[in-house]
Formats: C-alpha cells, sequence, structure tokens
C-alpha cells in the first residue's frame, strides 16, 4: 500500500513538472517562431533582440514540413508568429499553402536583394548558401570543371556523387534548372547525371564529400556550409576531409551557380504581426547578419555585410540570377522528373 | 434481448466496447478516405513508383524475417538446452537488443563505417583496404536483424523451456538421431513461437521510419513520410498505407493459412529437459556465436555512443535536457498505464462464455500492431482533428477564448496513437497470464458472492501480476523508444528523447544525438533487467 502511495505521489510530481515544461505563456510583449534551424548562437541573437526592444522571443524547433503541416493545421489557432524555413522551395509552399500573410517593409526591401525575397512579399532570405561542386584535386584538374551540365560527359562516368532526390536542396537544384534551361533539358541533365553517379545516393552531404576523399568518386555537389562546418569540426579526421578537397563554382561564364536561403515569413494569423516584421528586420539588419550567417558558414544576405573568412577566402562568383521563388514553383515538377529517371 | 444485454452490460464489456469503438474509428475514418478520387502525385507514384517500393518491401521483410528466425531460433535453442559457462548472463543479456532502438544502431553503424568513422580507421590502421557501405537495404536488413532478433529469441525461448522432455526423449527411444529428434520434434512444437517472433519482428520493421529514410531504402514506410510531407498528399499517403495494409493482411492470413488445421497444446505438463554441457566444436563455436551476437547488436554501437556522449556531455546536459528526459517518462508511463489498463479490460471481457461478438471485437482492437506507425498517426491526426471542430461549440461554451484545436494540440492525441499501436502486446501478455491461471479462482470468487471488482483486485491480480509487469514493461520500452508516431503527433515543443535524438542525427551531429541516445537504451536495459530478474516467491521466473 505504502508503495502504491509512493508510486502515485512521484507521478503526480512527474506530471507537474512536465506540465511545467510544456508550453509557454507570459504577459510581456512576445513572438513565437517556429523555426527549422536553431544554433547556440541564434539565442543569443534573440536575446539581444528582447533586449533593444522587450519583445520575448518563443522558439519552436521542427522540421520545416511538420511546422508547415502544423501552420495549416491550426489554421487561425496557431500561436505562431515567424516562420523561419531552411530553404525558398519550402517557404514557397507555405505560401502556397495559405499560411504566411505579406508584408511591406521599406527596411527588409533595403537589407535584401530582390532575388532573395519573394515577389509578393510572402517571405524575406536571411542568409545565402551555394550548391557548388567539390572535387578531389589529386584525381579531378579545375580546367576540367565548368558547368553542371558538362557533370553529364563521359570524361565523368562513375564519378559523380550527391544525395537523394528527395532532399530538398537537390529539389531546388533541379527548379532551378526547369526554370533556366526548361524542362526537357532538365530532364536530360538529370538523367545523363544519374548516368555518371558513383553509387546509388545514399547519406548527407557531409557523406558525399567523403566519399570523395576515400576515392569512391571524384565530384560531389553540395551545399557550401557544409564545407565550413567540416573544416571547423571536432572531428579532426572531417577537418582532414575539408582540407583535401577543393571548392567549384560551375557556371561563371554561363547561367551562374545555384542558390538558395534560409528565410522567413510573417504567419497568416500571427498575433503580433508588428512585432514580426520588427523581429525579420532584426535579423535582416548589419548588426545581426554576420552572426546569424556565420553560425552555419553561410553568406549574408545583407550585401553590405562581409562574409566569413573560410567563404571570402573562396572568392566572390556569380549566382543564378532568377527569383528564388521559382523554386518553390517548380519543385513538385523537380521531385516527379527526378523519379523519372531513376535518381533515387 | 434486452435482459441479455443488460445481464452483459458491466464494468469490463463497457471499457472494452468503449475503446474498441475508439480504436477502430480513427482506421475507418481513413478508409473512407480511399473512396476519394486518386491525385496526380499519387497516379505518378503508382506509374513510377509503386512497384519499387513493393518489390524493396518484400525484399527486406523476407530476409529480416529469415535471418532473425535463425538467429533467435539457435541463440534461444542454445541457452535452453546447453550448459556452459556464461549462460545465465547470456540468457538475458540476448534480449538487451531490444532497449537498442534501431534507428540509433543505423547511425552509430553508419558512423562507423564511414571514411572517418571507428571501424573505417581500424581498418586502415591494420591496412585493410575495407570500405563498407551500409547505407542501403542490406545493411537496413542487417540492422534489423540484430535489433529486433530478441522477441524472436525471448518467445521461441520460453516456449522451448516449457517443453516436455518425454516428447525428444520417446523419439530417442524410437530410435530417431539428433537430427530427426531436432526438425521433426522440437522444431515443429516450436512453430506458434517461431513464428509469432518472426510476425512481431516483421511488424516491427514495416513500421520503422529512422532506419530506412537514414539510409534511403525506398519502402513503404519511407513512401507514406514522403507523401505526407514533401509531396504534401494526404490522398496519396493514405492509399499508400491501404497497399501496406493489405500486404500486412496478406502476410497473417498466410501464416494462418500454412497452419492449417493444426492446434498446438502448450500447457502440457511435463519435466523441462535437462541440459546437457558443450562438446568438442561447440565449446568454441557455440560461446563465441552467442557473444558475437551480443558485440554487434548491442556493445560495439554502445561503446561508440558512451565514447561520443563523453564529447559531447557538457554540451549537451543541462536543465533543458533534464525536461527532455521527464517528458520521455511521463509520457511512456502514462502510455503504458493507460494501455495495461484497457488491455486488463479486454482481457476480462474476453473471459467466461465466449461469443463471436468478443472475439471479433478482440481481433479488431489488437489490429493496432499490424498498422504501421505512419498510418496510425495520419490517422488518429485526422479523427482527432474532426472530433476538435465537432466539439467546438461546447468547448467554445466552457472558454469563450477557445481555439479550436483543443485536444490535437495536446499529449492526448499521441498517448492515444501510442494505445491504439500497442494495445496489442499488452493484451497478448496479460491473456497468456489468464490462460495459465484457468477461471476456476474467479468463478469460485463470484459464487462467494463477491463482485467484479472485488474479484478483480483481490483474486485476479494477484495471480497475473507476473504477466501484468511483463506486459508493462514491454509496452514502456516500445512506447519511449518510438519514433514515427512521436515525430508527427507531439504538440509543438514537446521532445521526448527520441525525437531529439532524430533531431540531432538529421542534422548530421551525431556526437550529440550520443547523450540522448544511452539516455534512452539505459532506460530500455534496466527495464529489461527488471524484467528478467523479477522474483516471485523467491524464485525467478523465467531464468531456467
Amino acid at each position: 500500500m505504502k508503495k502504491l502511495w509512493l508510486f502515485l505521489s512521484v507521478s503526480t510530481f512527474l506530471f507537474v513538472l512536465s506540465a511545467c515544461t510544456l508550453g509557454v505563456s507570459s504577459d510581456a510583449e512576445s513572438i513565437t517562431v517556429f523555426s527549422e534551424r536553431h544554433y547556440d548562437t541564434d539565442q543569443v541573437l534573440y536575446d539581444q533582440f528582447e533586449e533593444e526592444t522587450g519583445i520575448k522571443v518563443n522558439v519552436i524547433d521542427g522540421d520545416a514540413d511538420p511546422l508547415i503541416n502544423r501552420l495549416e493545421n491550426e489554421g487561425e489557432d496557431t500561436n505562431a508568429d515567424v516562420l523561419i524555413i531552411a530553404d525558398a522551395g519550402r517557404l514557397h509552399r507555405a505560401k502556397e499553402r495559405g499560411v504566411l500573410q505579406p508584408v511591406s517593409s521599406d527596411v527588409l526591401n533595403e537589407n535584401i536583394p530582390s532575388n532573395y525575397r519573394d515577389a509578393d512579399n510572402y517571405w524575406f532570405g536571411l542568409t545565402m548558401r551555394a550548391r557548388v561542386l567539390v572535387y578531389d584535386p589529386n584525381r579531378v584538374d579545375e580546367s576540367e570543371l565548368s558547368t553542371y551540365e558538362a557533370l553529364t560527359e563521359p570524361r565523368f562516368n562513375g564519378e559523380i556523387v550527391t544525395r537523394t532526390s528527395s532532399n530538398i536542396y537537390n529539389q531546388s537544384l533541379m527548379a532551378s534548372f526547369i526554370e533556366i534551361m526548361g524542362e526537357e533539358l532538365a530532364r536530360d541533365f538529370a538523367s545523363g547525371l544519374v548516368n555518371n553517379f558513383a553509387r546509388r545516393p545514399s547519406g548527407n552531404d557531409r557523406d558525399q564529400a567523403k566519399y570523395v576523399v576515400e576515392g569512391g568518386a571524384s565530384v560531389a555537389i553540395m551545399n557550401t556550409y557544409y564545407i565550413g562546418r567540416m573544416m571547423y569540426s571536432s572531428d579532426s579526421f572531417e577537418r582532414e576531409v575539408a582540407d583535401t578537397v577543393e571548392v567549384f563554382f560551375p557556371n561563371q561564364d554561363t547561367t551562374g551557380t545555384h542558390v538558395n536561403v534560409s528565410a522567413a515569413g510573417v504567419t497568416k494569423h500571427a498575433n503580433n504581426k508588428e512585432a514580426a516584421i520588427q523581429f525579420i528586420e532584426f535579423l535582416s539588419s548589419e548588426s545581426s547578419q554576420s552572426s546569424f550567417a556565420n553560425a552555419n558558414y553561410e553568406y549574408p544576405i545583407n550585401p553590405s555585410v562581409e562574409a566569413h573568412e573560410l567563404l571570402k577566402s573562396w572568392g566572390d562568383f556569380k549566382a543564378q540570377d532568377i527569383n528564388l521563388s521559382v523554386l518553390g514553383e517548380n519543385s513538385y515538377q523537380a521531385t516527379i522528373i527526378m523519379d523519372e529517371v531513376g535518381w533515387e | 434481448m434486452l435482459k441479455r444485454l443488460k445481464r452483459n452490460i458491466n464494468l469490463f464489456s463497457v471499457i472494452s466496447v468503449a475503446a474498441a469503438l475508439l480504436i477502430i474509428l480513427p482506421m475507418l475514418n481513413i478508409l473512407i478516405e480511399i473512396l476519394t478520387p486518386p491525385s496526380d502525385a499519387w497516379i505518378h507514384i503508382r506509374e513510377n513508383l509503386l512497384n519499387t517500393y513493393i518489390i524493396n518491401t518484400v525484399i527486406m521483410i523476407a530476409f529480416v524475417a529469415v535471418f532473425s528466425a535463425l538467429v533467435g531460433l539457435f541463440s534461444a535453442y542454445i541457452v535452453t538446452r546447453y550448459e556452459f559457462k556464461g549462460r545465465k548472463l547470456l540468457s538475458w543479456f540476448l534480449i538487451l537488443p531490444l532497449a537498442m532502438p534501431s534507428y540509433i544502431a543505423a547511425y552509430v553503424y553508419a558512423d562507423m563505417v564511414s571514411y572517418t568513422g571507428t571501424l573505417s580507421r581500424f581498418f586502415r590502421m591494420i591496412n585493410l583496404p575495407l570500405r563498407i557501405n551500409i547505407m542501403n537495404i542490406n545493411g537496413a536488413i542487417f540492422i534489423f536483424v540484430l535489433t529486433l532478433f530478441p522477441y524472436v529469441y525471448m518467445l521461441v525461448r520460453s516456449s522451448l523451456s516449457k517443453q516436455s522432455a518425454s516428447f525428444s526423449e520417446n523419439a530417442k527411444l524410437l530410435g530417431a538421431n539428433k537430427f530427426i529428434v531436432f526438425f521433426r520434434v522440437v522444431l515443429p512444437l516450436l512453430r506458434p513461437a517461431l513464428v509469432a517472433g518472426t510476425l512481431l519482428v516483421v511488424l516491427e520493421t514495416l513500421n520503422d521510419y529512422g532506419v530506412v529514410a537514414y539510409f534511403n531504402v525506398r519502402v513503404f514506410s519511407f513512401a507514406i513520410f514522403n507523401a505526407w510531407f514533401s509531396l504534401g498528399d494526404t490522398v496519396a499517403a493514405i492509399r499508400l498505407s491501404a497497399v501496406l495494409m493489405i500486404l500486412v493482411f496478406a502476410i497473417i492470413f498466410i501464416e494462418r493459412f500454412l497452419r492449417g488445421k493444426r492446434r498446438y497444446t502448450l500447457h502440457v505438463k511435463g519435466r523441462p529437459i535437462e541440459r546437457v554441457p558443450l562438446r568438442g566444436w561447440q565449446k568454441i563455436f557455440f560461446p563465441m556465436f552467442l557473444w558475437g551476437i551480443m558485440a554487434f547488436a548491442f556493445f560495439i554501437p554502445l561503446f561508440q555512443l558512451i565514447y561520443y556522449a563523453t564529447m559531447t556531455f557538457s554540451d549537451v546536459f543541462g536543465l533543458e535536457f533534464i525536461f527532455l528526459i521527464i517528458n520521455s517518462l511521463t509520457l511512456a508511463i502514462s502510455a503504458t498505464l493507460i494501455t495495461v489498463f484497457i488491455a486488463l479490460m479486454l482481457a476480462n471481457y474476453n473471459r467466461g462464455v465466449k461469443n463471436q461478438f468478443k472475439t471479433g471485437l478482440l481481433k479488431v482492437t489488437n489490429l493496432g500492431y499490424a498498422i504501421p506507425g505512419a498510418v496510425i498517426a495520419i490517422a488518429v491526426m485526422i479523427f482527432i482533428q474532426d472530433i476538435d471542430r465537432t466539439l467546438y461549440p461546447l468547448y467554445r461554451l466552457i472558454n469563450p477564448d477557445s481555439g479550436r484545436l483543443v485536444i490535437s494540440s495536446t499529449l492526448a492525441m499521441l498517448t492515444f496513437a501510442f494505445v491504439l499501436r500497442f494495445m496489442a502486446i499488452g493484451y497478448n501478455s496479460i491473456e497468456a497470464s489468464y490462460d495459465k491461471i484457468g477461471e476456476k479462482y474467479t468463478e469460485a470468487a463470484y459464487s462467494l458472492k463477491a463482485g467484479k471488482i472485488r474479484t478483480l483486485l483481490s483474486v485476479d491480480l494477484p495471480l497475473i501480476k507476473h504477466g501484468l509487469i511483463s506486459a508493462s514493461i514491454i509496452v514502456f520500452i516500445d512506447v519511449i523508444k518510438e519514433l514515427p508516431l512521436t515525430l508527427i503527433l507531439r504538440p509543438t515543443n514537446y521532445n521526448t528523447l527520441a525525437s531529439e535524438v532524430f533531431r540531432y542525427a538529421r542534422e548530421e551531429m551525431l556526437q550529440e544525438s550520443a547523450v540522448p541516445a544511452l539516455v534512452l537504451i539505459s532506460v530500455g536495459s534496466l527495464a529489461i533487467y527488471f524484467l528478467t530478474h523479477y522474483k516471485k516467491k523467491g524464485v525467478p521466473i523465467n531464468v531456467r
């Protein structure tokens, strides 16, 4: 009997305790941010925002798709004010699902180049990354690399690796090609690329770089920030991998390298729209951009802010001249094409 | 007719029927959705991908079934039939891999064989240019067999230890040699246990999402998640779920068919088989085999995780982390309690006079286990949201400021899904215990005018205490390491150990994932330890 009481009291205590950990509510002004990215340095920025404006920032982490689904399901009842996602395509999806609202802000228009914000003002890019060619200089000479399309040539048979087609970054890559080359040529490209794969896509971007260093392939298609992450990894072997490979920005003489952004938008049923806009403006401002972008070795979106020294060492590059909304508009088609050509 | 109805209404029947309804309704809800016209995404999937999904899924579960059956069978056989040093330890150690969630094993092994991983570095050190790629269907099979074979092991071991010695001895007396005794006497008697265990393994494999997503293996659970999240297409997701469920039922049906009219008597009272010492080559091979399995299934990933945890412990551990553990525990405990309670009601309802209604009801409530987590998640979410929207006026009455999604934004939804999914486990264990004690004690109590509840509390419960506790522990372990349901249905901002491990692994922060992973594995291991060392009247129940 005593054991039963003990058990009951302990469980009640735990329940109460866990109820305390569930959810947050405060009387002070606050905004709730649904964010796909949450690095430690981000929290520092959010605290800084709270100091400057008195608005508390509640962050809820999650993967993009579940977050968007949740926003959609919650409808008017959501308590989210801001949505931050690591891919323009998904933000477009959020826009289409009707969970964002357009905002007009001169500050945002000034801080963010027009290609990197939604044409209808539904979302605003905050950091940028490029999807580049990472290669082993011992097996491939820089002069042999030129464009993405060239990767489908016989020279690279069995030499290319990249991650799965179900990953959003590759979907956005394909989406950009559909926009620039048209569907036919994009399909030819995908098909030719798959032909030259060194292995069935597996693993994440970093795994591709590792495979190149292992000698399994000579060129990997991956995001720039992973090189940064490996270069400064606590794992000495990852650092070794980052040191061995070289980075190449394709299509410099033609259509430009594919870039993507992490971006933020104000939710349709935000409780605190003004504060939400203020928050996004804050993140795009000169004072925050350095920290926000450097946290993940990305390029700051604000053109007056300098990039991390590693990124600067790669030099300037020409990016694709498209509004990133198309990444979302074409993503469904991109998935279909990749499925059809057998890009797993 | 009314009289009969009145007689049948009691605590057990009411709760059982209510529970059954709650379990069936989401499923029906989903089936109705199938009647809606197919979407473009579905047509695309059907034309380009469905065959691949079916083939990959069938291949995967076929190999997993065969290998886990073999590993489970042989390990159980060696542990029950032979005596050797370390046997007692191994007999419960071999269950420990269940505490290692498949997705954690997958992340760890993928890391270990990657270029910068432990195993690769080891191979390079000894100048062996071996490059293993585990992130494919073969790797998935490897992981599933290692982390799920204990289901077969436990059931076969239990059955073997109860098998009467007289069967094999009679066979020997009639001139059969060792092989004939094994293949024609022992093995056929093990059939129910072997099949039940393998079926459990197959269902768990079909349900997994963590492993196949990470290894990019194109099977059904992967497809369902993809359709639901990436393509944003509920219709395609539901249709994929329907195809998967047909596959599952086909498997169950084939098993029933193969069994034919055979009946198995499991309650033969007889002498248990005596253990013999190992001879010759067995002395080296058998322990090596068993310890090898333990190493690969449990200790190697465990040590790798411990190593990583020491590197990142101070980064990860903090107040947030403690809350995380509390969250996981309270969720698991409440889900377990509710599940076991309803299972108890159902088991009680099933006693006494059997009729078609009862049997049918029970079959349906046990269905949840066969349905993959992704499907359950979708069904439950839609169902509860519908309820919420219907009850909205009522919520408004109570609290004028109320939002629409009251239940769907709480833990209740996830807990409900857990109950749905794990009911079968709790029920089977409790029913087995009731079977053992029979009905005579209960009936004696009734004849002495004791009420149903009093009988339950004073007579039944003490008798089935062990079954109740094992049911609770097994459900608890399953809930705490569960991933797909948790990912989809948890309230925003409610993280569990499982979801955190997944998040870290997805963000390629494997070293950080080690800390919550280790907590998960420790809790599971502790639970298994209690399960196997629970003493009844001073005699350990299972250690034979």
